[in-house]
């Protein structure tokens, strides 16, 4: 097994990818583009003891049928500033919380 | 007729260059200055405004306007004193001051007066002048920067520019520059082909004419060559205040207020107009400034009415500006309804720079104030209700007579009914309510009570509605409302088990049109299909009733419950791709909007709805 202590935090990353804003498919009429940037990679080591009790139940079938997600995420704890655009029509719109700063296993 | 006379300078700056090793004597610039009467004469006197450098580099004469140069310019003149000079040209900034009577020693130095002073620009360079045979035709015929010159309107005509550059000419005599003009027939400026002056040759009228262009063609004539260039010449002429107001047509105006008395109406309109202009900068001159005065002591008038003046510049037949003044009449306080008056309120209109004879204008306002009275003439309201409605559904609006013309005038709306009604129709009776509309004197009714709406033994609902005035009590009026419940009760279908509160919850047509939501008339949310590809505000949404959600409008109703509409009502961040609306709600989205409570979301939808197209139809009719 590869992930150790010290690579759990190496697993979920931020990374970015130059995209225009249509891409986005939020419905913008608009030439400008963007840095989005996200969560990625992998949250399988327990963070908690909550994560360990939780997998452990999980793998000894205590909790029946029930779906509980016994891993992490990664997830973004933090969001980049406010992207502004003109669109086509000339309409100014601004886009909140919607690329990541800061990534962690949550 | 005008303002007090006094000489000016036509034109607001002059500029010359000078070279190293230019003789003393060299004629830099002629000044001129317009004088207001023949038997006046113009002096001038000189000011340099830097201290360096320290000795006087230029003479002025003070009777001829003449700046020349006082001796010979060597390098030292133009040895930096530490690092205020660097770089190949320097701009020394001379004022030239002119003045009706000879300049004592320090009258050349008070405080400036406008258009009495001029600003003079010298160009030092820190070479020596290009040889008369290295310039180029255009640097000897006209300057770099060529300041427009301006007349004022009714003076005395007289010279105004010196066409000549005067260093080269006086500095190059092997060539030969003459310079004429080309002008229109009747024009009123004359040149003097042996000076090379341009004079006006009669007092101009800006209500005439407000620029003149003339083209001044220069010959420069060497041994070699003849060169011919042209550039023109803008002449501005200054306005004064010559002349009066006048009034296109009528001096009276009727007014009648009547159902809009609110403080701040508009009630009437009145032009005047003047072939003046009204210049708005600087904010503390007089030019054609104009006084109102209300002719009346009355103080009842003087507190209800107030006249607000605003005016600007449009050109009249002539393309020439001159000036529109507007005078509105407008309540300055709102008016009780029994209020019943004929007055006519006198207005003078004052051009206070104008110094001829009519310089006022009097305007008249014929003023009728009617009383209003609140009625509902020949109306009794009917409408009916499914008995399957939803909560907050709106079932209609009542109105008194004009209540929407009603400025001023707050109406207040109550549903009365028998008093000595047993408990049963009492609770039948609760089923409806009313509210007060926010825009106008209006009010909606709705469903308050839908289990009151479901007893079978709740039948027609007969109301009487009293308006009445908030302010006036004794102002009231009534009328018959007649509600007929329709339709048949059913108690909630196992299909419906599973309904949000809120037909906005719902994403899907099939799942929107099967369920019930608080605002639904008939018991079944609307879907509303949009079409388009991008943001649009013809989103495609669950909604109530489309006639009122989403319409982009949070009425009273809709405010009652965020979960009625909260397509209009909304007022936190929307996700997904959206415009949002200006006090509430969605302006337009993508896709589909949908929301959960207060929070609501806007996006492409998963599963597209099949739309059966034009071609779609062809098929199956064909099949």
């Amino acid at each position: 097994k590869k992930s150790g202590g010290r690579s759990r935090s190496r697993g979920c990353v931020l990374k970015e990818i130059h995209l225009n804003v249509t891409d986005l498919d939020l419905g913008y009429h608009t030439k400008e583009e963007l840095i989005f940037r996200y969560c990625s990679g992998s949250c399988n080591a327990p963070e908690t003891t909550y994560d360990l009790i939780l997998k452990n139940l999980t793998k000894n079938k205590k909790l029946g049928k029930e779906r509980v997600k016994p891993q992490a995420c990664c997830r973004p704890t933090a969001f980049d500033d406010n992207l502004s655009f003109l669109d086509d029509s000339l309409v100014y719109h601004t886009l909140t919380k919607h690329s990541a700063k800061k990534c962690g296993c949550v | 007729p005008t303002a007090t006379f006094a000489l000016y300078f036509p034109q607001k700056k002059y500029s010359e260059n000078v070279f190293v090793g230019q003789p003393a004597g060299t004629p830099i610039l002629q000044l001129h200055v317009m004088l207001d009467n023949e038997s006046e004469t113009a002096h001038f006197c000189l000011r340099q405004l830097t201290e360096y450098p320290k000795i006087k580099l230029f003479h002025l004469d003070e009777r001829t306007g003449l700046l020349s140069l006082n001796r010979t310019l060597d390098w030292s003149d133009f040895a930096p004193p530490s690092n205020s000079w660097t770089g190949p040209v320097k701009k020394l900034p001379l004022l030239a001051r002119a003045s009706q009577k000879p300049f004592r020693d320090k009258s050349c130095h008070g405080q400036t007066v406008h258009g009495q002073d001029v600003s003079i620009y010298i160009n030092f360079y820190n070479t020596t002048a290009p040889s008369c045979s290295q310039q180029m035709p255009k640097q000897l015929c006209f300057p770099e920067h060529d300041s427009s010159p301006h007349i004022k309107e009714n003076r005395l005509p007289g010279v105004f520019r010196q066409l000549r550059r005067l260093p080269p000419h006086y500095l190059c005599p092997n060539l030969t520059i003459t310079y004429s003009i080309e002008t229109e027939e009747s024009s009123p400026f004359v040149f003097n082909e042996s000076s090379s002056e341009v004079a006006v040759s009669r007092p101009l009228d800006r209500e005439e004419r407000e620029v003149y262009e003339l083209l001044v063609q220069c010959t420069v004539r060497t041994e070699l060559m003849l060169t011919r260039l042209s550039q023109p010449l803008l002449v501005n002429v200054y306005d004064e205040d010559d002349s009066a107001p006048f009034l296109n047509g009528t001096d009276t105006v009727e007014v009648v207020v009547e159902f809009n008395r609110k403080e701040g109406a508009v009630l009437g309109k009145m032009l005047v107009y003047d072939k003046d202009t009204t210049p708005i900068y600087p904010k503390d001159q007089s030019h054609n400034k104009y006084v109102g005065t209300m002719m009346t002591n009355d103080p009842w008038i003087k507190e209800t009415f107030k006249i607000e003046h605003i005016f600007k510049e449009e050109k009249f037949g002539n393309q020439v500006r001159g000036t529109v003044h507007e005078y509105s009449l407008i309540l300055n306080k709102t008016l009780s309804m029994e209020e019943k008056r004929s007055l006519q309120l006198d207005y003078l209109v004052n051009d206070t720079e104008f110094h001829g004879p009519e310089g006022t204008v009097m305007l008249h306002f014929n003023i009728t104030v009617l009383p209003v009275y609140i009625s509902f003439t020949n109306v009794s309201f009917l409408f009916t209700v499914d008995r399957k409605a939803a909560p907050y559904t709106q079932i209609g609006t009542v109105c008194v007579d004009n209540c929407k013309k009603f400025q001023g005038i707050e109406v207040t709306y109550k549903l009365n009914i028998d008093r000595n009604a047993s408990l049963l129709v009492k609770t039948c009776y609760a089923a409806v309510a009313i509210e007060q509309s926010r825009e106008d004197s209006s009010a909606i009714l709705y469903v308050n009570r839908t289990d009151s709406l479901r007893n079978k033994d709740c039948q027609d609902l007969q109301y009487i509605v009293v308006a009445q005035e908030r302010q006036n009590k004794q102002t009231q009026a009534k009328t018959q409302l007649t509600i007929t419940l329709v339709g048949t009760a059913t108690g909630k279908r196992n299909l419906e088990k599973d309904c949000p509160l809120s037909c906005a919850e719902r994403r899907q047509r099939a799942e929107c049109e099967t369920c019930s939501g608080l605002g639904s008339p008939t018991g079944r949310c609307q879907w509303r299909q949009g079409n388009s590809k991008w943001i649009s505000t013809n989103y495609s949404t669950c909604s109530p009733s489309l006639k009122t959600c989403p319409d982009g409008h949070c009425d009273v109703i809709e405010v009652k419950d965020k979960a009625i509409c909260p397509q209009d009502c909304t007022t936190q961040r929307i996700i997904g791709g959206h415009e949002q609306g200006l006090m509430s709600g969605i302006k337009a989205g993508y896709g589909t909007c949908y929301c959960y409570s207060e929070n609501c979301f806007c996006e492409k939808s998963d599963i597209e709805e099949v739309m059966c197209d034009d071609v779609c139809k062809t098929v199956i009719a064909t099949a």
